[in-house]
């Protein structure tokens, strides 16, 4: 109880309100509103052109917003110019400056701002040691390798000590290995520091991995926002299920209460308020979720109560190293992919009849969705 | 006998170096002819010289009128490169960051100069500077010569702007830094090494620029070329091989600080 009070009287440090950007007809982004609180490490999720990349230039101050407001701690930030907005900003190309030796660039910041050389070799020095370049502060920024410049790029971004970090797509252009490596890194560095960082990406493994939350994006739109947990297992539109990880799509015809048919067969469903009957709704189940079992057995261990079962027949299994998954048809020719540990086996040959359960609590229900949402590809306009 | 593939390439190459050769010497040749001439001891020029002096130098250095006109033109020159470089900096910035209409056909106003005939261009603006009474004057040496010099300064800032990735200077700005600071502190070292080249060209076209000048000199303000004209038509003394040897001199010494540049810096420029 006490924590969803707390929660109620934090005050968020930076908050969207109803913000557009209209380029002509095209509404790149579409009247988004969030809170972003103090602390936290928040991660723009979405395909190219859905509106991330833009929401973040709106916060650095490269874009006006064609309307709505950005609030910082109450004050607006849509009429001061980005280089008093006092935030700090990673770039994907890293952009440091050619000319300057990595101490240089740290220092880049604090030399516009005035600062003594005495604080300046101090704060950059400490910069350095923070992100483990000591050795490398006399070199040029061709100098190095494409991890140790994105390195330089956060301590340049954070040597000022600004209250929020911008990030766009800041580990796109390195190697997978050294990605991973810079995202622990980035994890450790945020909960040393406690900044507000705004990461943008592409990859959701990565958002997951960084952030304590995550917000998709959508034709403009933020369409999901919660942990990456949340979002993953409950996810709060056909969208979001579609454009997070592989999902099952079943259409079935809701039967009142938390009763449905799919393809003619009966099946338990969620208790969803406001259901009409006969009405279609989409069931989603993730392919983890769902077990494929051979008509053997199926015979053995019977079905726990709780769930639900639907005969298909098997058209691939694919061996992917630490997991299997099976692609299956039902009878009515709806795809289904049920993927396990290959620990657990999976002794099914294509063409066997299967059985493929699922608990009925793990399957999300939607009453609304649009054909393209469930197309994965979807998202950017 | 048939040739193998090895000595067939090795043919092919014998007969491009032979040909490369043979167009380089075509080219040089008359600036080799021309300096040697400037040390023979023939008054009339003839080839071989009979024999070495340094008498012409002597009567070049001496004579206040050529002194005049090699001085006018490198003050035309420099002044030229000046503004060819301050004229052409925020154009180039306007013609590569600039969204409005109409740019494209900005661009090919201010390249025009390179296409249009050089006489077309001296004769319009020897007409204006009559009617405004500007000839003969540095103003009227200069804006000629900042006419012509004006697209090669641009291009090759344009060239070096492009390659410029822009969210370099935005990172300086979020970092604290005013755009002005920014284009000044983070842009133009970046772009310096086209700056550079664009200030070389401006020089080099004003330099050795002999049409315009023509029409823009009186007898009180020539440049070098023009001195070389006039006396040309003359009498033919071995001194306008000095002044050409000079002009020659100064030139290669630029085209050579241009490529040392380019060296350095391979990626603008």
């Amino acid at each position: 109880m006490s924590a969803v009070l707390c929660e109620q009287q934090a005050k968020p440090l930076v908050s969207l309100r109803n913000l557009n950007k209209h380029y002509g007809d095209f509404a790149a982004v579409d009247d988004i509103s969030l809170d972003i609180q103090d602390g936290e490490f928040l991660t723009f999720l979405g395909s190219s052109g859905s509106g991330k990349s833009t929401t973040l230039s709106m916060l650095a101050g490269f874009e006006t917003p064609s309307s709505g407001e950005i609030l910082v701690n109450g004050a607006s930030l849509v009429n001061v110019p980005p280089h008093k907005r006092d935030i700090g900003m990673v770039f994907q190309r890293y952009s440091l400056f050619p000319h300057l030796s990595v101490r240089d660039n740290i220092a880049f910041p604090l030399a516009i701002r005035k600062r003594s050389a005495a604080e300046r070799d101090r704060q950059v020095d400490a910069m350095l040691k923070l992100v483990q370049l000591d050795s490398f502060a006399q070199r040029r920024p061709a100098q190095l390798s494409g991890g140790q410049q994105q390195r330089v790029a956060i301590a340049r971004a954070l040597v000022y000590e600004p209250r929020i970090l911008l990030m766009d797509e800041p580990l796109g252009a390195l190697d997978k290995k050294l990605r991973e490596d810079l995202q622990d890194e980035l994890r450790q560095l945020h909960r040393r520091l406690g900044i507000t960082i705004v990461y943008v990406t592409h990859d959701q493994e990565e958002a997951m991995r960084l952030s304590q939350r995550i917000a998709i994006f959508s034709h403009g739109k933020i369409v999901g926002l919660g942990t990456g947990y949340d979002l993953y297992q409950n996810p709060p539109n056909a969208f979001v299920a579609s454009f997070l990880g592989n999902s099952n799509f079943l259409r079935v015809k809701a039967h009142g209460n938390g009763a449905a048919s799919f393809e003619g067969q009966p099946l338990a469903m969620r208790l969803t308020p406001g259901l009409a009957e006969g009405q279609e709704v989409l069931l989603m189940v993730r392919p983890e979720k769902a077990l494929a079992l051979s008509a053997e057995q199926a015979a053995r261990e019977a079905l726990p109560a709780g769930w639900n079962e639907v005969t298909a027949r098997v058209g691939e299994v694919l061996f992917l190293g630490e997991s299997q998954t099976c692609s299956v048809v039902t009878h009515g020719g709806t795809a289904m992919t049920v993927k396990a540990l290959s620990a657990a086996g999976m002794p099914m040959q294509p063409g066997d009849s299967v059985k493929v359960r699922w608990a009925v609590a793990d399957a999300c229900v939607y009453s609304q969705w649009a054909p393209s949402d469930l197309n994965k590809a979807a998202g950017a306009h | 006998m048939l040739l193998t593939p090895n000595a067939m390439s090795r043919r092919l190459r014998l007969g491009l170096y032979t040909t490369t050769g043979v167009i380089a010497l075509f080219l040089l040749l008359p600036i080799v002819f021309i300096v040697l001439l400037s040390f023979g001891s023939s008054q009339w020029l003839v080839f071989p010289p009979p024999g070495w002096t340094l008498k012409w130098y002597g009567q070049f250095f001496s004579n206040a009128e050529w002194m005049e006109a090699a001085l006018a033109s490198l003050k035309v020159a420099l002044l030229t490169t000046v503004f060819a470089v301050a004229l052409g900096l925020p154009i180039a910035f306007a013609l590569v960051r600039g969204r409005f209409p109409g740019r494209e056909m900005l661009y090919g106003l201010f390249t025009l100069p390179m296409i249009v005939p050089l006489v077309i261009i001296a004769v319009a603006v020897y007409a204006l500077f009559l009617k405004l009474g500007y000839t003969g004057t540095l103003f009227s040496f200069v804006v000629s010569h900042v006419i012509v010099a004006l697209p090669f300064t641009i291009i090759s800032i344009i060239n070096s702007l492009k390659l410029f990735d822009q969210s370099i200077e935005d990172a300086a700005v979020i970092c604290g830094a005013s755009r002005l600071q920014a284009i000044v502190k983070v842009t133009f070292p970046a772009i310096r090494p086209g700056m550079i080249a664009g200030a070389l060209f401006a020089f080099l076209v004003s330099w050795d620029e002999v049409v315009l000048s023509v029409m823009m000199a009186s007898p009180n303000l020539q440049t070098l070329p023009v001195k070389m004209w006039t006396t040309l038509r003359q009498d033919l003394t071995p001194v306008i091989a000095v002044a050409s040897t000079l002009l020659i001199g100064l030139s290669v010494l630029v085209m050579m600080i241009a490529a040392a540049l380019r060296r350095r810096n391979p990626v603008s420029a």
